[in-house]
């Protein structure tokens, strides 16, 4: 009984000697085996690893796709913001041009916003949003930040009408700034003015810069109209004629400066 | 009895009139602009008959002279004229091709802006502008350009009024 019980312990100390001892060789003799084994499954190791790293990225987790309807929605509003500045940027542009402008006229002036523009396809006139009480007078000259653009022809208490430069029934002394060669502008309804009543001595030529003459008393002297785009000389005339085309495109008017 | 009811129509001029105030003025082409309003007045008289083309010319024509800075009735009388007499000649006429919509858009258009320069001559002397030069530079542009919108607008407002030719509305 005694030798069994020693047999066993003897046993159970030759499984703890082997064991130490191939723990304590294990680094030299099993090492290599096992660097070659985990070479040997590094290519479906890697693989693997790089299969579920990819889906991990494009699996729609419920968080993402919230995260990104939520950034959607902030890019649309940035975007819009983006317009809303842009709107604003050239407003400002504008009214510092028109500002800038007012200071170099020697005119005193009273700056309108367009509110409204003719919906006939015959007269050429726009609605300001300055009437009597903001200081506009019937038959005062209005201006923009490149030239003439009309006068002022019905004025109520907060709003006026203007009648510009290229209604059929619009006529303003003009001149030739090259050559000081007057006429008259009269408007077309196409959007054009027409200069007529020009000598047919004058040498009036495509580009020259057409400026007012200052005669009576609606429209002061030396404010820019426009460009001469064609010169039309008709046989049995006694005077030329040019089409005009008006410095500041009337179309798209935004704001304007009113002479006091 | 009108087949669009008379609010509609209204509802249409004052369309038609906002955006000749302000949209058209964007899409012009070297000058020339679509004259909606008269557009819409040549519609109602091609397709409705002369009261509704006179009803729809007198209100569209009283409009345009309130907003505009013309002789005042000019337009009331040339849009009302315009839109009775091409009702009172609708029913001589086959109206159910694009073609012949634009045909009689480009026609009326022409007479309503002669009979408007017409009127403005005998109104004003100081009319510098001869009917020669407005006809090349404002009449023909502006009839063609109506003409060609007249094609899209009067096809989807027939779909959308079930206008066909029949003679409960002629």
């Amino acid at each position: 009984m005694r030798t069994v019980k020693r047999n066993k312990i003897l046993k159970i100390l030759a499984v703890i000697i082997f064991s130490v001892i191939l723990i304590s060789t294990s680094k030299t003799i099993i090492s290599p085996q096992r660097a070659g084994i985990i070479d040997l499954l590094s290519v479906p190791l890697k693989a693997i690893h790089s299969f579920f790293g990819s889906a991990r990225n494009i699996m729609p987790f419920a968080s993402l796709r919230e995260e990104n309807r939520l950034l959607r929605e902030r890019i649309n509003l940035l975007a819009r913001k983006i317009d809303e500045l842009k709107m604003v940027a050239a407003e400002n542009d504008r009214l510092k041009d028109l500002i800038n402008f007012r200071k170099t006229i020697p005119f005193a002036t009273i700056p309108a916003q367009v509110i409204g523009r003719d919906p006939s396809n015959w007269s050429n006139s726009i609605i300001i949003d300055k009437g009597l009480t903001g200081g506009v007078k019937q038959g005062r000259a209005v201006l923009s930040t490149k030239g003439l653009v009309g006068r002022v022809l019905e004025v109520g208490r907060y709003s006026s009408k203007i009648l510009l430069i290229t209604d059929p029934n619009s006529k303003v002394g003009v001149m030739i700034q090259r050559n000081r060669h007057g006429g008259i502008l009269a408007g077309r309804p196409d959007g054009k003015c027409r200069m007529v009543y020009i000598a047919l001595d004058s040498d009036v030529a495509v580009g020259d810069k057409v400026i007012t003459a200052g005669f009576g008393a609606i429209f002061p002297k030396d404010i820019l109209v426009g460009e001469v785009v064609r010169v039309d000389k008709e046989p049995g005339r006694l005077y030329k004629s040019a089409v005009i085309k008006t410095a500041e495109d009337l179309s798209r008017l935004e704001e304007v400066l009113c002479i006091k | 009895m009108y087949k669009i009811a008379r609010i509609q129509i209204y509802l249409i001029l004052a369309t038609a009139l906002f955006l000749q105030g302000g949209a058209v003025n964007y899409v012009a082409i070297s000058g020339a602009k679509p004259d909606l309003p008269l557009m819409a007045v040549i519609f109602f008289g091609l397709f409705l008959g002369p009261a509704a083309g006179l009803e729809s010319g007198l209100a569209a024509g009283l409009l345009k002279d309130i907003f505009a800075l013309d002789f005042f009735w000019i337009n009331t009388i040339t849009l009302g004229l315009t839109g009775f007499v091409i009702g009172a000649i609708n029913t001589q006429f086959f109206k159910e091709s694009k073609r012949a919509d634009f045909i009689f858009v480009l026609i009326f258009t022409a007479f309503a802006m002669s009979l408007h320069y017409s009127i403005a001559v005998v109104l004003s002397d100081s009319i510098a502008l001869g009917f020669l030069e407005f006809f090349k530079s404002s009449i023909i542009p502006t009839a063609i350009y109506t003409g060609l919108v007249s094609i899209p607008v009067y096809s989807k407002l027939l779909d959308v009024y079930k206008l066909k030719e029949t003679e409960e509305y002629l």
